[in-house]
């Protein structure tokens, strides 16, 4: 169903990108609760890789899941920020993809990971060094898998136009 | 009201489906053989556009409604409000999911050609929607409101808890409708890999409800952990 995608969105991408809201927001509040350290594993978070097979419809689908994934579970203003910051990294993962798809994950974790590192001693008042590292590890442990399981899919695929790095 | 409204759209349906068969047989005995007639005239795509902006329009004043009470308490929700078990809300969740999923799945297959995988598509699509409002007013209300757990009167939570769940299951029960509507359509043959809007367009509004559940249930049943 994957197809290239270019930045205008036209009606037919609303599936994918309805898909991806609710893979990220149903996967987060949904399932049982990982945590690592002080943070909180989102399972979400393994579809980032696939933003760069679906485009953009998937880029704003898990801003917007994580938009809605943050509504139940967040009491902080501030952490709501979130979806902007994580936003920021999947659009890089998105042109990334033609160089290296692996290196714009590592690019989504760290600047995803940075961004929580500032936010979880606010939230939650463990200290910066704790929020770094259980942040790094936590997503960097979603994004990996999530990056498996894209190399998975994209060697089974029918018909490739252009093999990913 | 109800009843009188079920009846109109009932009738309008029924003579506007009833025409099809001979409308559409006598549309293509015109066309000379191996011509291609390319896609539907009409533009549905604008149509179901207008259609999602009034949605966004009727739910983003519900929404605005649901904030505005929960900007009058100090707490959300208030202390008496019930923790809400989430388990039939996670089956419907799932269940919009795996409908999303599959009526993508039958478009694309459509877009190919292969109308068994379509139809199959479409009729499972039809089966998993239907589930939803059955869980939801044969099951989830029932228990609630009968065991005493929530009621739309009992205080601003209940309200809105019932107002948001019912505006979006009735609307479910429309994409449940518009369903059957396109799978009826489908097995007269309808549908071609050049000829498919009122698919997408049905698939569209279902992509749309489904959004405004997640919602939802992060409001509602997520939301009213929060505190607890």
């Amino acid at each position: 169903m994957a197809r290239e995608s270019t930045v205008a969105l036209k009606l037919e991408d609303f599936g994918t990108f309805v898909i991806f809201t609710a893979i990220y927001a149903a996967g987060t509040l949904g399932l049982p609760k990982i945590a690592l350290f002080a943070y909180q594993i989102k399972v979400g978070e393994a579809a980032s890789a696939f933003v760069a097979m679906f485009g953009y419809p998937a880029v704003l689908g898990l801003a917007l899941g994580q938009f809605i994934a943050n509504l139940g579970v967040e009491a902080s203003p501030v952490a709501m920020l979130s979806p902007v910051l994580s936003l920021l990294g999947l659009v890089v993962i998105y042109y990334a993809r033609k160089l290296s798809t692996l290196a714009g994950c590592f690019a989504y974790v760290v600047i995803t990971s940075l961004w929580l590192t500032y936010l979880l001693p606010i939230t939650t008042g463990i200290t910066t060094t704790e929020a770094a590292y259980s942040s790094f590890l936590g997503q960097f442990i979603a994004v990996m898998i999530g990056y498996g399981a894209y190399r998975l899919a994209m060697t089974e695929r029918p018909s490739q136009t252009s093999q990913p790095k | 009201m109800m009843l009188s409204f079920g009846a109109v759209i009932g009738s309008f349906l029924y003579s506007d489906t009833r025409n099809w068969r001979s409308t559409i047989s006598k549309s293509l005995g015109r066309i000379p053989t191996g011509v291609d007639i390319g896609p539907f005239p009409v533009d549905i795509n604008l149509t179901i556009q207008l259609i999602i902006l009034t949605e966004i329009l009727l739910f983003g004043g519900a929404f605005a409604m649901y904030f505005a009470i929960r900007v009058q308490f100090p707490f959300w929700p208030p202390a008496s409000s019930p923790i809400l078990d989430d388990s039939i809300a996670k089956l419907q969740t799932l269940i919009l999911i795996s409908s999303s999923v599959l009526v993508e799945w039958a478009v694309w297959k459509l877009k190919r050609g292969n109308m068994k995988a379509f139809k199959a598509g479409l009729i499972g699509t039809t089966i998993l929607a239907s589930l939803f409002p059955i869980l939801q007013f044969g099951f989830e209300w029932p228990h609630l409101i009968l065991g005493h757990i929530l009621t739309p009167s009992s205080g601003f939570f209940g309200a809105t808890f019932f107002l948001l769940t019912g505006i979006h299951g009735a609307h479910v029960v429309a994409g449940v409708i518009a369903y059957c509507y396109t799978d009826a359509r489908a097995f007269m043959g309808q549908y071609t890999p050049k000829n498919f809007g009122f698919v997408e367009a049905s698939s569209t509004y279902w992509h749309f409800v489904h959004i405004i559940w997640l919602l939802l249930f992060a409001l509602l049943w997520q939301g009213s952990r929060l505190l607890h």
